[in-house]
């Protein structure tokens, strides 16, 4: 849910809840204000009658309401003695309306001139309640519907022009990548929260991303500097490894140094070239045939692959040749193929499949389906296999990545890359 | 046979030195850019091996220099960053090989043979080894001056151990000579080892004086017999 449109509920539910409870007491409120009015109203009203009547001596009884709105009637002086002014709400028989009318009914007494004690009660109309309902909710409903309009109105453009470095924030943030050489600016704004909140988040990325280029600059300096050491200490034990005077053993010890030197060269030099592809050093794109690539590559792995008893077949349904550096596309090509060989069984066989728009490669193995999280992590080892280094997907990904190309893993039961557009 | 050798890691000018000693031939060397210059425009070399990457200077520009002076010196280009701009500049700039850091011993010899055969333009291109001789140019092995047929990759073996004699090949480096740059991440070279094994079989029949001989570890060795 948006930001607007969360807030914007809030608004409306508070304000339903406020406005509910507000029409509740407004209508309470008004319905004694009325009652109070009309009760001056009768009580003004009694005085004018008793003014009007009590000189005389003999005051006429008034029976019903049918033509005046008061009733007067004779009473005992002691009766009359505990009479006080009463109001109450009742019905009357309206005869012009031949209804029950809700009314208000004054109740007191007087003594006129001549000493005679009267009871009087005068009525007056009221208000009907349930008219007074519906009319406190209808102008109730419109005055909500007029707050929510001017509420939408006015959060829109509140919200939108507060949060606005918000928002700008968040797209920075969406299109920032560390290392990539990505600028965070802060947003102009007087709102203090917001520019502390720029400040730190600038600083953080700032941080993170000298971090990353340390750590990148690191490995890419470590592995080159391993590189001579390396070369050293491999053609040094090559030399040494030609001393006539040697034994057995000793050229086993060496042979066993070497092989170890060998697979950490190697290492470093996927190192190196994961470095190297990331920091896009692999200038110059070409129209790529990866069919002229799995030509090549499928003769120069034959005999390694013939020597694992796994049998390559090259199925070409049609010609791929995608913009790319032709080193990256070899590099690609021949670590997914390389994979397929090793992690293979005697006996098996590895199906090249070149389309119009991909290509896949598909092998039989013992291993099972590769865990699509771990997949492209480097130093991913398979269990068992002394000398794999672990880089070659991690290497496949960053090459798929550096050239807008996407690598897909599927397992049913075989192994199967597909590398397309 | 006169080799310069211009690298400023003094360890590695020294194993590549011993080794290039090991095959007869003269070594000079320089460590930085001013002494390599020095030693170019003073005196000829069958062979220049130049280090990009020196102090003082880049090894392209020793190049350059090389080919302003018009000298016919062979140049083999090395360079600790396999990078191809280094790679195309010096190939460019004239140099006859490039080799990548790190690099076998064994490779070293092949690449430095290759280039002085090269240079020697007059005659049949001849490998001779006791009573082995390859033609170059038509591929084709004769022992005792009886021709014996090869499959291409055991020629290749073969004359990557005739230029290596008596020297350890390792296997990863015969395997990327023979079987392509690529190989070398396949995680073992066991594959060669059927082909010497054929290679081994058809020398002992044809009574060439040579044996091919394992190196634990390693790789193999031609010896004389």
């Amino acid at each position: 849910m948006k930001l607007l449109n969360y807030t914007l509920l809030l608004f409306s539910l508070a304000l339903f809840a406020i406005l509910t409870l507000w029409s509740v007491l407004f209508y309470f409120q008004m319905l004694s204000q009325v009652k109070s009015t009309i009760d001056d109203g009768l009580a003004n009203y009694k005085i004018l009658i008793i003014d009007q009547v009590k000189d005389d001596t003999l005051i006429d009884q008034q029976e019903d309401f049918l033509t005046k709105n008061y009733i007067i009637r004779e009473i005992s002086d002691s009766y009359a003695l505990q009479v006080i002014d009463t109001y109450k709400d009742t019905l009357i028989f309206s005869a012009i309306k031949n209804i029950h009318e809700p009314t208000r009914l004054l109740t007191t007494a007087f003594a006129n001139e001549a000493g005679g004690f009267y009871e009087m009660k005068v009525i007056s109309p009221v208000v009907d309640k349930s008219d007074l309902i519906r009319e406190v909710v209808n102008s109730l409903l419109w005055l909500y519907l007029a707050l929510l309009i001017s509420i939408i109105v006015v959060n829109n453009f509140v919200l939108k022009k507060t949060w606005q470095p918000f928002y700008r924030l968040m797209e920075q943030l969406k299109n920032f990548s560390l290392g990539e050489g990505s600028v965070f600016k802060p947003s102009q704004t007087r709102i203090k929260e917001f520019t502390v909140l720029d400040e730190t988040i600038g600083k953080m990325l700032k941080r993170n991303d000298e971090i990353y280029l340390s750590q990148k600059q690191f490995i890419e300096n470590a592995s080159h500097e391993l590189q001579t050491p390396l070369a050293i200490s491999m053609n040094k034990l090559e030399l040494l490894a030609e001393s006539e005077d040697l034994s057995e053993e000793h050229i086993q010890n060496i042979g066993n140094i070497n092989q170890t030197l060998e697979r950490l060269s190697s290492l470093n030099k996927s190192l190196l070239l994961l470095s190297k592809i990331e920091n896009k050093q692999f200038a110059g794109e070409e129209q790529v045939s990866f069919n002229e690539i799995f030509t090549g590559l499928i003769d120069e792995f034959a005999d390694y692959a013939h020597f694992s008893k796994v049998d390559i077949k090259f199925m070409e349904e049609g010609n791929w040749s995608p913009r790319m550096n032709s080193n990256l596309a070899g590099i690609l090509a021949m670590n997914l193929l390389k994979n397929a060989i090793i992690h293979n069984h005697p006996g098996g066989e590895i199906i090249i499949t070149v389309s119009s728009s991909s290509f896949s490669i598909e092998n039989t193995s013992d291993d099972p389906a590769l865990l699509k999280v771990k997949l492209y992590k480097r130093f991913n080892k398979a269990p068992g296999k002394k000398g794999s280094t672990g880089m070659g997907l991690a290497i496949v990904k960053v090459i798929a990545d550096a050239s807008g190309l996407s690598v897909d893993y599927t397992y049913t039961g075989r192994h199967f890359f597909k590398v397309s557009q | 046979m006169k080799i310069l050798v211009i690298e400023d890691e003094p360890e590695m000018l020294d194993s590549v030195r011993r080794s290039l000693e090991n095959e007869g031939y003269l070594v000079e060397t320089a460590t930085d850019y001013a002494a390599g210059l020095d030693k170019i425009v003073s005196y000829d070399y069958d062979c220049i091996l130049l280090d990009i990457m020196l102090p003082g200077g880049s090894g392209l520009d020793l190049l350059q220099e090389l080919k302003n002076l018009n000298k016919a010196d062979s140049v083999i280009v090395v360079s600790a960053k396999d990078s191809l701009d280094d790679k195309v500049r010096g190939l460019d700039l004239g140099a006859d090989d490039y080799l990548a850091k790190p690099f076998h011993i064994a490779e070293l010899n092949a690449r430095i043979k290759s280039v002085i055969r090269r240079r020697n333009r007059d005659g049949k291109k001849l490998l001779e080894l006791e009573n082995l001789k390859i033609d170059l140019d038509e591929r084709q092995l004769y022992i005792s001056d009886r021709p014996l047929a090869l499959n291409r990759k055991e020629l290749d073996v073969l004359i990557y151990f005739i230029v290596n004699k008596n020297r350890l090949v390792n296997k990863s480096a015969l395997a990327e000579n023979v079987w392509g740059d690529h190989i070398d991440e396949a995680d073992h070279f066991d594959f060669i080892y059927s082909q010497i094994k054929n290679l081994r079989k058809k020398l002992r029949e044809s009574g060439a004086k040579v044996e091919i001989n394992a190196v634990y570890g390693m790789g193999y060795k031609l010896t004389l017999l």
